[in-house]
C-alpha cells in the first residue's frame, strides 16, 4: 500500500509500525523490514566483493604469506565473530521479548498486528531467500572462476572465506531466527504445543548438511583432487542445500492458510456486531 | 412464460470462482502478491543455479567445454529439474503454466550476474569465453505442453525431452561460431579450442576435461543425436527428480507438524 494511507491516529500501539502511522501492509509499515535486511545484506555482500576484487590477486594466492594473514584470515575471524555477535544479540532479543509477548497475550493477537506480524515473517523469508541466492550462486560461481584459474594451498581461499564463513552460516541463522520469531509473535503456525513444522525442519536440515557437506569438500579435496572439478561427485551433496530449500515455499503456504484464517475470523466478528444490535432490539422489544 | 435456462455446474463453479477472486479482504492485498513474485526470485533463481554448476557447471562454463558428446546430455538433465518443481507448485497452487518459464528467467538473471562480476570483472576471462547457456525458449515451450495438456506425466514424457533438445538448440546457435575451425600451431582445431588454450587455466587441466571422451566419437557426425537422444531421455528422469522437489519438499510440509522431537 502507498504511502498515501498513512493513518494519523494509529489503532495499536505496543511498539509497533501502527505507532508511526503505517499499516501492517504498507511499504513503510510491515515491510519495511524487507528493505532493511536486503540493504544490508546487498552492503555486506558489496563490501566482500570490493575486498576481493582488491586483494585476492595481491595477497589470497600465498597462504603461507604475511599479507594473506593480514587480509584474508582476519576477515575469515572477523566474519565468523560478527556472525556469532549477530546471532546472538539477534536470538537473545527474539526470545526474551518473544516469552513477554507471549506470556501477555496468551495465544490471542489482535488481527491487525498479526497481520503486521506475518508481513515481518515474509520479510524475514525474503531476506533468507536473497542470503541464500548470495550463498548458493553469486559466490559458487566465484568460487568456480578462482579455483579453476588458481592453484589453491590453503582450505580458506579468497572464495571460500565469505561463502562457506560468512554467508553460510548466516543463512542458517536466518532461517533458525525465522522460526524463532513464528514460535514466540505467530501461535496460529507455529505454537510450540503444535509440534516442530516440517518446513522449517527441512531447511535447518540443508543447513545442518550444508555444514557436513563444507567439511567433507575440504577434506576432499585435500585428499583426492586439488584441482577444480565442478560436477565431480563430492560435489553433488551441495545441490541438496538448494533442493531442500523448497521449504521455504511450505513457510509461504503454510502462512498464507494462517491468514485466510485470520482474514475469515475479522469477517465472522464484523458479522457478530452486526447482527448483536439487532438481537438486542429485538430482545428489549 | 419461458422456463429460466438452467445454469450448469460449469457456470456456477465459473461464478463461485470469480466471487472468490473480486472478494475484498481487509489486510490481504497485492503486496503479499508481489513480496512473494519477487523474493522467490532469489531462492528459484539458487536452486537452479547451484544445481546447475554442481551437475553440468564445467560444460557451461567454457566455450571449449560445450562439445557435442557431454554437453547435451549432462546439461539436459541438470536444467530441467528446478524448472520441474517450480511447475508443480505454480499449476497446483494457481493453475499457472510458468513455472518453467519463471525459473529459466530467474535462473538467466543469476547466471548473467555470476558471468559478468565473478568471471568478467574478476578474473578478466572475456563474455564470448564464458557465456551462460539459457533455458528461457526451451522453459515456454515445456509450459505450453503442461498448459495443453494438464498433466504431468505427459508433460514428462513430451515436455522434458523437448526441453532437452531446445535447450541445445536454441544454444547452439551462439555456440556456432566458435565451432568453426582454425589453423592454429599446424593443427585443426576450432576457435573454441583456440580460446582454451589462449586463457590458462591452472587448475583444470586436460586429464580433467570430460569432453568428447571414449568410443562415441567413432560415430561421426551422429555423435550429437546420439547424445541428444539419451540427453532427452536423461531429462524425462530430471523432471520426475523436479516432481519429488515440488511435491514433498514444498507442497508436502505445508501445516504438517513433528509433534515428539
Amino acid at each position: 500500500m502507498s504511502v498515501a494511507k498513512r493513518q494519523t491516529v494509529p489503532e495499536y500501539s505496543s511498539g509497533t509500525t501502527a505507532e508511526y502511522g503505517y499499516g501492517p501492509t504498507d511499504w513503510l509499515g510491515g515491510w519495511r523490514s524487507l528493505f532493511y535486511g536486503c540493504a544490508i545484506l546487498i552492503a555486506i555482500n558489496v563490501f566482500l566483493e570490493l575486498w576481493n576484487y582488491a586483494f585476492m590477486f595481491s595477497a589470497g594466492l600465498d597462504s603461507a604469506s604475511e599479507a594473506f594473514t593480514l587480509h584474508y584470515r582476519t576477515l575469515f575471524w572477523g566474519e565468523l565473530l560478527s556472525v556469532g555477535a549477530f546471532t546472538g544479540l539477534w536470538y537473545g532479543w527474539l526470545v526474551r521479548t518473544g516469552r513477554e509477548i507471549r506470556d501477555r497475550e496468551q495465544g490471542k493477537v489482535e488481527p491487525r498486528e498479526e497481520f503486521r506480524r506475518m508481513a515481518v515473517f515474509w520479510c524475514i523469508i525474503g531476506i533468507t531467500s536473497l542470503s541464500l541466492y548470495i550463498e548458493a550462486s553469486f559466490w559458487p560461481n566465484w568460487d568456480g572462476a578462482w579455483h579453476q584459474t588458481m592453484v589453491r594451498d590453503t582450505a580458506l581461499t579468497p572464495t571460500h572465506i565469505p561463502m562457506f564463513y560468512f554467508w553460510f552460516p548466516l543463512s542458517a541463522v536466518l532461517v533458525l531466527g525465522n522460526y524463532l520469531y513464528g514460535r514466540f509473535r505467530l501461535p496460529r503456525v507455529y505454537a510450540k504445543e503444535k509440534g516442530f513444522p516440517w518446513s522449517f525442519t527441512l531447511l535447518l536440515g540443508a543447513s545442518i548438511f550444508e555444514c557436513f557437506q563444507v567439511a567433507m569438500n575440504e577434506w576432499g579435496h585435500s585428499l583426492w583432487i586439488a584441482e577444480e572439478f565442478f560436477a565431480t561427485p563430492f560435489h553433488w551433496p551441495f545441490v541438496w542445500y538448494g533442493w531442500l530449500a523448497g521449504g521455504m515455499f511450505a513457510l509461504w503456504g503454510e502462512t498464507i492458510i494462517a491468514m485466510y484464517g485470520i482474514e475469515k475470523d475479522i469477517e465472522e466478528a464484523e458479522q457478530a456486531s452486526q447482527t448483536a444490535p439487532t438481537a438486542a432490539t429485538e430482545l428489549r422489544g | 412464460m419461458a422456463a429460466a435456462a438452467p445454469v450448469s455446474l460449469a457456470e456456477q463453479r465459473r461464478a463461485e470462482l470469480g466471487r472468490l477472486l473480486r472478494k475484498k479482504y481487509k489486510y490481504l492485498d497485492r503486496t503479499w502478491d508481489a513480496v512473494f513474485w519477487i523474493t522467490a526470485i532469489f531462492i528459484v533463481g539458487a536452486a537452479a543455479d547451484i544445481t546447475k554448476l554442481l551437475f553440468a557447471g564445467d560444460w557451461d562454463f567454457w566455450t571449449d567445454w560445450k562439445d557435442p558428446e557431454w554437453w547435451p546430455m549432462v546439461t539436459a538433465f541438470a536444467v530441467v529439474i528446478i524448472p520441474s518443481a517450480l511447475q508443480y507448485i505454480q499449476w497446483t497452487a494457481w493453475r499457472f503454466p510458468t513455472g518453467a518459464t519463471y525459473t529459466s528467467v530467474c535462473l538467466f538473471a543469476c547466471t548473467w550476474i555470476g558471468r559478468y562480476f565473478q568471471w568478467h570483472v574478476a578474473e578478466y576471462y572475456p563474455l564470448n569465453f564464458i557465456w551462460p547457456i539459457s533455458t528461457v525458449g526451451a522453459g515456454i515451450f515445456m509450459d505450453w505442453i503442461l498448459l495443453k495438456t494438464g498433466s504431468y506425466i505427459i508433460t514428462s514424457l513430451v515436455g522434458a525431452p523437448i526441453f532437452g533438445i531446445t535447450v541445445w538448440a536454441f544454444n547452439y546457435i551462439p555456440l556456432a561460431p566458435f565451432l568453426q575451425p582454425v589453423q592454429f600451431m599446424n593443427h585443426i582445431v576450432t576457435v573454441a579450442d583456440v580460446q582454451g588454450i589462449a586463457y590458462i587455466r591452472s587448475q583444470t587441466p586436460e586429464y580433467l576435461r570430460h569432453i568428447e571422451r571414449g568410443t562415441l566419437r567413432s560415430f561421426l557426425g551422429e555423435a550429437q543425436y546420439v547424445s541428444l537422444a539419451f540427453g532427452s531421455t536423461l531429462a524425462i528422469a530430471g523432471y520426475w527428480v523436479g516432481q519429488f522437489i515440488g511435491r514433498y519438499l514444498s507442497v508436502w510440509p505445508i501445516g504438517k507438524y513433528i509433534k515428539n522431537y
